[in-house]
């Protein structure tokens, strides 16, 4: 797969991203972006200049051997005439002769005369020219020709000198110049070489340059789902990247706007809720101050309309609640407050019956600034969870602890199952115990809002095992001003 | 006798229903569906509590409760649909005494009102309290400040008396809420802040810079002659 494409998930798609599409594919595809453009910069160079290198070699060879077949041709055509007009006079030693000649350095002169054959050189005589060439210039044709002896080039020019009837042959060794064209090629290769890795380090700084405007879109792309749903793109003056940042941010506002449309959409459902249920919560009132006047039948229905109001208006306003978390629109309220006296009074209020209050010596009288209302939720929805689903609270502690203070509501069991502890505190999740105890059962909201309120005060909570099958609860408030953390 | 109280709320539906159960609690209740009808109505008829929905068409419950300050000390309690809002701290600066959320439960409310209609003074109580050039009389319920009356409600007024019969003695919120408006440990100390604010509006020569009423900060109020 080449770049990006679309793709509409559906149910299963997480698996299948997970699993990933990489099996099918071909190893090039596999390269990042980068990879490849770093390669193909690479491979771009090395084409560049490796059809450079190889023409500046040609065209050097030509030039060269030109040059020096032509200097050959030259200096054989003296020599052959040096020769003609030494061999008239029929005194000259042919040895004496072949000496004077003025050779370049490494060429032998072979001289043939009426069939005998003389050498300036014992290892170059008649049968290292060869044979083909001999034959044809003893027919009267001059020649010149390449070959390779003993592992080294070598020219050969062949003239035919009929007046003397003899044959001029001079062997030149190319080994000199070859050894220059070998160095050349070196040097040409080298810098093929260089240039090729030089393609690579451009491409791979270029696609880098040009991929890191994309890393910040990933940045915050990766920041927005972490839930920091304002963040923004900002691009600098250029036009190709303000078309990009633009599209991303109008993509970001529109999730924003849908997720706001959603809670805001739970908030004015609860909201207009709130007439309605004030009408249903005071008549049903005035009808239960009046309950003694009722049949018998009328009655059973009040009470049980009295109950079901009053589950059914905890549920409106625990929704608001989360709603208001939801719109980020939940506030604080601080107060400065003695912690074990909150706990306790919250404690008593909630109804928790005897339970005693374990308030530890070394922060007894301590004061924290926190929202008096919330943690009463927190305290009351642990000891409501506690009442329907574990026997009611055993006892509360609170504690001192890392930064901040604990306050633990230890109930008689059972535990909760370890599968199930951190989704006991998602909204509306019914876990395998619930309900198995009393007839009233809660919104489904009270353990979600004691998360939710414990963290705007920028604390946790969970729940762990105590001895002998029982649940703490486990609510740890930082000492440091919540409002600073709070979202 | 009993007392008369004024709801003012435009849900038809909910003013009944609110009507009847306050009859039961044994109040005389009277209805306005508006701000401008209430005003008529409590010219016509003053009554001892007043009940205002925040969001009324037309002149809203702020706007109400304003006016209706202007020339009476009558307790005010507000309905409002949030309490993490500014609207309640917007109530109280308006003048409100009290407030109660939506959906609220009449026999709540029937305890928020009589908590104002009860009376401040306690019988061994000084006739007169006297603090800088400040002197209140529990049983004239009169605060005259160098020689002028000075006009509070009615909230403020027991508020000044219970920080004057302390004099130097730190009180807290809850202490505070306790006595003043008969709440239990969780009630909202923003409604002693904001009374408090008005207090020294009236009382102190600069409420920026208070010499009598101070706070003590973590703890809460204290009265210094």
């Amino acid at each position: 797969m080449r770049g990006l494409r679309l793709r509409v998930v559906s149910d299963g798609w997480r698996r299948r991203a997970e699993q990933g599409d990489a099996g099918g594919r071909r190893p090039w595809s596999r390269l990042g972006l980068r990879a490849r453009v770093t390669v193909t910069f690479g491979m771009g160079a090395l084409a560049l200049s490796a059809t450079m290198a190889g023409l500046t070699y040609f065209t050097a060879r030509q030039f060269i051997l030109h040059e020096r077949e032509t200097a050959i041709l030259r200096q054989a055509y003296v020599n052959a005439s040096l020769a003609r007009s030494s061999l008239r006079s029929p005194t000259q030693n042919i040895f004496q002769l072949l000496d004077s000649l003025d050779t370049l350095p490494g060429s032998l002169s072979v001289l043939e005369q009426r069939g005998q054959w003389y050498a300036t050189s014992i290892s170059v005589g008649k049968n290292a020219i060869p044979v083909r060439l001999r034959s044809l210039v003893l027919s009267g044709v001059p020649a010149s020709q390449h070959f390779v002896l003993n592992g080294s080039p070598e020219m050969v020019v062949g003239l035919p000198v009929p007046s003397v009837d003899s044959a001029y042959f001079e062997v030149f060794s190319l080994d000199e110049l070859a050894r220059t064209l070998r160095i050349l090629a070196l040097a040409l290769a080298g810098a093929a070489l260089v240039t090729t890795a030089a393609g690579a380090v451009i491409g791979r700084w270029a696609s880098g340059r040009a991929l890191r405007p994309l890393e910040e879109v990933s940045k915050a792309a990766e920041t927005i789902a972490g839930g920091r749903l304002r963040v923004r793109l900002v691009a600098a003056d250029d036009p190709d990247l303000s078309a990009l940042a633009a599209s991303f941010n109008r993509m970001a506002d529109a999730l924003l706007e849908r997720i706001e449309r959603e809670a805001r959409f739970t908030s004015d459902v609860s909201h207009e809720l709130r007439s309605p249920l004030t009408t249903l919560t005071t008549s049903l009132g005035v009808l239960e101050s009046h309950r003694d006047d009722l049949p018998v039948r009328s009655r059973r229905a009040v009470d049980l309309l009295t109950g079901e109001m009053r589950r059914f208006q905890r549920m409106v306003e625990e929704l608001l609640e989360i709603s208001r978390v939801d719109t980020g629109s939940a506030e604080l309220l601080l107060d400065e407050v003695e912690v074990g006296e909150l706990v306790r009074q919250a404690a008593h209020a909630a109804g928790a019956g005897d339970a005693p209050v374990d308030v530890d010596a070394s922060i007894s009288g301590l004061r924290l600034r926190v929202d008096k209302r919330r943690i009463e939720r927190v305290v009351a929805n642990l000891v409501e969870n506690a009442t329907l689903y574990a026997g009611g609270v055993a006892r509360f502690v609170v504690e001192p602890a890392p930064g901040g203070v604990r306050m633990v509501v230890v109930d008689h069991g059972p535990a909760v199952a370890l599968t199930e502890r951190d989704r006991i505190f998602e909204r509306f999740y019914r876990g395998q115990t619930s309900g198995r105890r009393g007839t009233t059962e809660g919104t489904g909201l009270g353990l979600s809002l004691v998360a939710e309120h414990v963290r705007l005060h920028g604390g946790r909570v969970w729940v762990e095992n105590g001895a002998g099958d029982v649940n703490r609860f486990v609510v740890e408030l930082p000492s440091s001003d919540p409002g600073q953390v709070a979202s | 006798m009993t007392a008369r109280l004024l709801i003012v709320e435009d849900d038809e539906r909910i003013r009944a229903s609110t009507r009847l159960a306050l009859e039961d609690e044994g109040y005389d209740v009277d209805e306005a569906g508006s701000g401008e009808v209430a005003l008529e109505r409590f010219t016509e008829q003053p009554s001892d509590v007043v009940l205002i929905d925040l969001m009324l068409p037309g002149m809203d419950g702020f706007e109400c409760c304003r006016q209706l300050r202007r020339t009476s000390a009558v307790p005010v309690i507000m309905v409002t649909a949030r309490t993490d809002t500014h609207d309640v701290v917007a109530g109280l600066e308006a003048g409100a005494d009290d407030y109660v959320t939506k959906p609220f439960v009449a026999k709540e409310l029937a305890a928020r009102i009589r908590a104002l209609l009860r009376r401040a003074r306690s019988v061994d109580e000084p006739s007169v309290l006297t603090f800088g050039d400040v002197e209140v009389r529990p049983d004239e319920g009169t605060v005259q400040r160098a020689g002028d009356e000075v006009h509070c409600t009615r909230t403020e007024f027991r508020l000044l008396c219970e920080l004057a019969a302390n004099p130097g003695k730190v009180l807290s919120r809850e202490q505070l809420l306790d006595r003043v408006w008969g709440y239990d440990y969780f009630g909202d100390g923003r409604l002693v802040d904001v009374h408090i604010r008005r207090l020294r509006t009236k009382i102190e020569p600069d409420p920026a810079n208070p010499r009598h009423i101070l706070t003590v900060r973590g703890m809460g109020y204290k009265l210094t002659a």
